[in-house]
């Protein structure tokens, strides 16, 4: 096997593992954080790299973990998240209104609305769409991080999707 | 234009049957500005998927990084990148050489010297190690004294074993 790198295989992990950290804590300053405890604790388990079946996998694991606990310990749930992220978008949409006709004001609140259905899944439900489809993880990869079966990888996936789905069509058939 | 082939497509992602590559022509799809009426609705959801792809750490985060985690490693690095903690013992190392090299030269001396004193070699580069090992370095300055001293100390240490 060849030897790992911290440089060259570690590091250029990082902001896949930034993205990550940032579904699950939805703040950047902690997601940040998150990653660089990740980045040294993965540093100081070296010695035991070349017995890791994948190191990628490892440092996700680690990653989760990690932005979990942070996110346990400041002590805040999905609704704090969504009020944060809705004056986010609120300032976006503002700033578009002035300059941009009522169509485009729509499709920002439309995707305001997704965001915000995004942000409030549960997290195991965030996490997977995260790694599925923002980092194209195959489920194995994916279950592989998250310590599941193949099979309730693709569960949680479904109730996601499912949800999303649901939830757009709604929008589409009452209006915003 | 028929649109059978994303609609099923699409049928399949809420599913959960799509590949990758399949998620990724889906993907390619939304992104275009026109997309017809009946599939608008899910133009948004992977918007917001690319949204989410975008974010990524600044530019000094590597060096940040490397600075944390190289810091504790003895081994110098390619590009002078070695952490401040390494700088101070590599600047030692020459010294480290000589007093190393000075031990040898003494010892060896030692030893020569008492290969003529005595016949049993062996014995006294026992002897010779553990005077280097135990007289301050100072001693070792005048040469002829401190030889008869450590010639002494050996035949002390002989007599006693005897």
């Amino acid at each position: 096997m060849r030897k790992i790198s911290f440089r060259d295989d570690v590091l250029p992990l990082k902001n896949g593992l930034y993205r990550l950290a940032l579904r699950i804590t939805l703040n950047a300053a902690e997601a940040e954080d998150t990653v660089q405890d990740t980045l040294i604790r993965v540093w100081e388990h070296r010695e035991e790299w070349e017995q890791i079946e994948s190191i990628e996998a490892y440092a996700y694991t680690i990653c989760r973990n990690i932005a979990l606990d942070i996110a346990g310990k400041a002590g805040h749930g999905n609704v704090q998240f969504s009020t944060i992220n809705l004056s986010a978008d609120s300032q976006i949409s503002n700033f578009n209104s002035q300059l941009l006709p009522d169509e485009s004001q729509e499709k920002q609140e439309r995707l305001s609305l997704v965001r915000k259905l995004m942000d409030t899944l549960p997290e195991v439900q965030r996490s997977i769409m995260e790694l599925r489809d923002i980092e194209g993880k195959t489920y194995q990869e994916i279950a592989n991080i998250l310590q599941l079966s193949e099979s309730q990888v693709k569960v949680y996936l479904h109730r996601a999707r499912t949800s999303i789905r649901q939830q757009a069509e709604k929008i589409e058939k009452y209006g915003l | 234009m028929d649109y059978k082939y994303i609609e099923q497509l699409l049928e399949r992602y809420w599913a959960c049957e799509t590949s990758l590559q399949e998620e990724h022509i889906l993907r390619t799809f939304f992104q275009q500005e026109e997309v017809p009426a009946h599939l608008m609705a899910y133009k948004a959801v992977f918007a917001v998927q690319q949204e989410q792809a975008e974010p990524v750490l600044g530019e000094d985060f590597d060096e940040r990084m490397l600075q944390k985690v190289e810091g504790e490693t003895v081994k110098a690095l390619p590009f002078g990148g070695a952490g401040r903690g390494t700088a101070w013992v590599s600047g030692f190392r020459p010294l480290y050489q000589a007093a190393g090299l000075v031990a040898l030269v003494l010892t060896i001396g030692i030893a020569a010297q008492r290969s003529f004193d005595e016949g049993n070699q062996s014995q006294q580069t026992q002897f010779a190690q553990s005077d280097s090992l135990t007289r301050p370095a100072d001693e070792f300055v005048v040469l002829p004294e401190q030889q008869e001293a450590a010639v002494a100390a050996g035949q002390d240490s002989v007599n006693l074993t005897r």
